[in-house]
């Protein structure tokens, strides 16, 4: 009650009773306003909204980052990400040389019928397999078909945006210090852990990763 | 098409114990029309939904947000001003359903008028969402209402709700009446999860007696 | 004895005897009904027109939501923890985060507490605008709405893109926020401020000053301060009858402390529907003007991050803790327990709604029907925070 009420107070009782109606008025001349403005409506179907890079609409599958390695099906609050896989043996590269074996990726879905698009799976997936899309528009007759597959997703990625760049105010992104600091070093001896240049670069940076 | 078969075997037949007169109600004109009328018809339905919000959680904020001016649905010929579900075509389920509320849904559901359509929004009404492990939460609301379209998302934008009213106007156009209503009839064969809203509701369960406490009585 | 028992909305039937005597009908209003946004279920006992007893029967919302997060790691809690009350998302995910980071003696890099307090405060807002608009439309005024919601995707706009979800932020993150802000953002965020509290001048003229609506809120559902201590009322519901609380000035978290002098404690002394009103437009003034104090401070910090890195496996120590703040509907607390294991052992909710919808039992007696839709959409509850 203290120095707001000034405000609001004169405008319903005091002036209010002097001339009745002055409200509605009042009320009615923004609607006139509003009238002679542009209307703000989106002509969706015709015209596709802007969106922001960073809205999750859609999660994407680049598979040949993808290592199996079942991380984001684990932390899936929800788990709605389903991966088969099997093991294959390479032969070794070298004569002598010991045989190795991988895993190869058979089935990657992900259940959007159930998915919360919490971003979890893209946040934890350390070889950036997983990236966020704006794409909304895969509402289904049948829930069945809300299951995409892997052919689906990768589908999603060629729809990724560019991550937006980062507000210069905030602290330099990790893999641009890690680069400026290897292009820095007076002799650069070929440390593996920096990897100054990640394919394309296109990764979008990953926090809280750990 | 295929995709259509599969989904006219899985959720629609809901036969009704106890709601004879809710089998189908198709009009004589609706069933007996010939081909070209009934493209008028179906273009009619299609472009007058009145919808009825059920609007439960999260989702139904967005669905408010589809029907106001920046989404503004009513250009599509979706009226969102039907006082009740028996003056609705289109209900729209948006949010979690729980199994309390889980009559509720089927009664209002059961309320509707024939010809009806139901739009499943967000991933709680889909198949339980963040909830699926809930004890509390229906996983699914298509498994109390036979549902028409599924918009995924949690919550989806309202662009997506728009998306899936375009669908579903697809699936209004080429859709015919005598087949949508053909697998109806109480028929049990084949209708495996028959639940009325009388059905849904249980009493409570009751925990076992323990001897200390029917001495005391 | 005889009982005529009513229904409107789905539940209508199977709900019969119970507490009224004489003839007085009971009436259910809900859980599905209009006025209710939401689910929450009123057992009306009226006489006449006038209510006699009235009872909220909660529950029909009820997720489950503190048993699942025990199930849950703390990165996915932050997840669930906004969905309960899905209209103030980012300070329900505060909640948590505090807790959690109190639990680990975690300190928190200032410019992601800046950034926080900006969001959430931002998120005042856009709670507050929902209900600007909802309530003159229970009362039968369409009009504010859709002015309301014009705003609200403004603003919209802006959190998504920094966080990239409409309603469901999931920003937070245990020691700061997910990500860095994206270039431009903070200027941007000016102009919709800006923008915003230049419109807001169109829900006062068309809202406030209204006669119709002064005369159906004014002097409607007194809620007196003894009441809402009894039952534990928070948030511009309580502050509109004269409770002079705010964490954000009582007990400051985040950077409240050092907005002292721009935060202002909306407080009014009728206690009615139109003075919770009030409350509510005069704080999402007041929430504008921190969200801008916010955004100078944020240009004047240090380059610096917005989060800290994790240990793989977040294990919170064994013990408890009670982190709340100031959500925009009043009070939520989180209650944690921890046993030193990866979830919690226990994460109590306190919701606001729930206790301010409780104030329904004394609030509603004796007034008329028609007032009912009045006082309980004035009350600003969301079904979700009532029932978990």
């Amino acid at each position: 009650m203290s120095d707001d009420a000034p405000r609001s107070e004169p405008s319903g009782t005091a002036s209010g009773r002097r001339l009745p109606g002055r409200g509605l008025a009042k009320g009615l001349a923004v609607t006139l306003r509003t009238m002679t403005r542009r209307s703000v409506t989106d002509q969706y179907p015709d015209a596709l909204p802007e969106l922001p890079p960073r809205s999750r609409g859609v999660i994407g599958l680049f598979e040949e980052n993808c290592t199996v390695c079942m991380l984001c099906a684990r932390e899936c609050p929800d788990w709605c990400i389903y991966i088969d896989s099997h093991k294959e043996t390479v032969p070794a590269t070298t004569p002598g040389g010991r045989e190795r074996s991988r895993n190869v990726l058979d089935r990657f879905a992900i259940d959007f019928a159930l998915c919360m698009y919490c971003g979890i799976c893209i946040e934890v997936c350390p070889f950036d397999a997983l990236f966020w899309s704006p794409e909304f528009e895969y509402a289904e007759e049948d829930i069945l078909d809300l299951t995409h597959e892997r052919d689906r997703l990768r589908e999603w990625m060629w729809t990724v945006p560019v991550p937006p760049a980062l507000d210069p105010a905030g602290e330099e992104p990790k893999e641009v210090a890690a680069a400026r600091k290897a292009a820095e070093r007076p002799d650069p001896p070929e440390q593996p852990g920096t990897e100054p240049g990640r394919p394309g670069g296109r990764g979008p940076r990953r926090e809280g990763e750990a | 098409m295929n995709a259509r078969s599969r989904n006219e075997t899985a959720p629609v037949h809901l036969g009704m114990p106890g709601h004879g007169p809710e089998a189908p109600r198709l009009g004589p004109l609706a069933r007996l029309a010939p081909e070209p009328l009934k493209v008028v018809l179906n273009w009619g339905r299609r472009y007058s939904l009145w919808v009825f919000n059920f609007g439960l959680a999260c989702c139904a904020i967005e669905f408010i947000a589809a029907s106001m001016a920046r989404h503004d649905f009513i250009r599509l010929g979706v009226i969102p001003f039907a006082p009740g579900p028996r003056q609705a075509d289109l209900m729209v389920v948006s949010g979690t359903v729980t199994d309390k509320m889980a009559p509720a849904v089927r009664r209002l559901y059961e309320q509707m008028p024939d010809p009806k359509y139901v739009i499943s929004f967000g991933a709680c009404s889909n198949c339980g969402g963040p909830y699926w492990d809930s004890y509390s939460v229906t996983k699914g609301v298509d498994q109390i209402v036979p549902v028409d379209v599924y918009v995924p998302g949690c919550p989806p934008r309202p662009e997506a709700l728009l998306q899936g009213i375009l669908k579903l106007q697809e699936k209004i156009a080429r859709e015919s009446l005598g087949e949508r209503y053909a697998g109806r009839p109480a028929s049990p064969a084949g209708a495996p999860g028959a639940a009325s809203a009388s059905a849904l509701t249980s009493g409570l369960v009751r925990g076992p007696a323990t001897p200390g406490e029917e001495a005391g009585r | 004895m005889t009982e005529t028992t009513v229904g409107i909305g789905g539940a209508a039937g199977s709900f019969g005897a119970g507490t009224g005597q004489g003839t007085d009908m009971v009436l259910n209003i809900g859980p599905q009904h209009p006025s209710t946004h939401g689910v929450l279920r009123l057992r009306l006992v009226l006489d006449g027109e006038r209510i006699a007893a009235a009872e909220p029967i909660v529950g029909y919302m009820h997720r489950g939501a503190e048993k699942l997060f025990e199930a849950r790691d703390y990165r996915q809690i932050i997840m669930l923890a906004n969905r309960h009350d899905w209209l103030s998302a980012f300070s329900n995910e505060l909640g948590v985060v505090l807790a959690v980071e109190r639990m680990l003696g975690m300190e928190v890099p200032a410019r992601a507490v800046w950034l926080r307090t900006l969001l959430a405060e931002l998120n005042r807002v856009l709670n507050h605008l929902m209900f600007l608009g909802s309530y003159p439309l229970e009362l039968g005024g369409i009009t504010p709405i859709f002015y309301a919601f014009t705003e609200r995707e403004e603003l919209q706009r802006v959190m998504e893109e920094v966080s990239g979800g409409r309603m469901h932020y999931m920003f937070n993150r245990v020691g700061g926020l997910k990500d860095e802000l994206p270039a431009g953002w903070t200027g941007r965020a000016r102009t919709t401020v800006a923008r915003v509290r230049s419109q807001m001048g169109r829900l006062d003229d068309l809202v406030l000053g209204n006669e119709i609506f002064r005369g159906r809120t004014r002097g409607v559902g007194r809620l007196d301060a003894g009441t809402v201590h009894a039952y534990g009322v928070s948030g511009p519901v309580a502050r509109a009858s004269g409770v002079d609380f705010d964490l954000r000035r009582d007990e400051p978290y985040l950077a409240y402390g050092e907005l002292a002098d721009v935060l202002r404690v909306v407080t009014r002394t009728e206690g009615d529907c139109l003075a919770r009103f009030e409350c509510l437009l005069d704080q999402v003034h007041n929430s504008l003007d921190l969200a801008d104090a916010c955004l100078e401070r944020l240009a004047e910090l240090p380059p610096g991050p917005v989060n800290q890195r994790l240990p793989k496996v977040l294990k919170a120590p064994e013990g408890h803790t009670y982190a709340w703040t100031e959500n925009p509907l009043g009070l939520n607390g989180y209650y944690l327990v921890s046993r030193g294991e990866k979830t919690p052992w226990r994460l109590k909710l306190r919701s606001a709604s729930y206790n301010n919808v409780q104030a329904l039992v004394e609030l509603l007696p004796g007034t008329l029907v028609s007032d009912m839709v009045a006082i309980l959409g004035s009350l600003f509850f969301v079904v979700g925070d009532v029932d978990k």
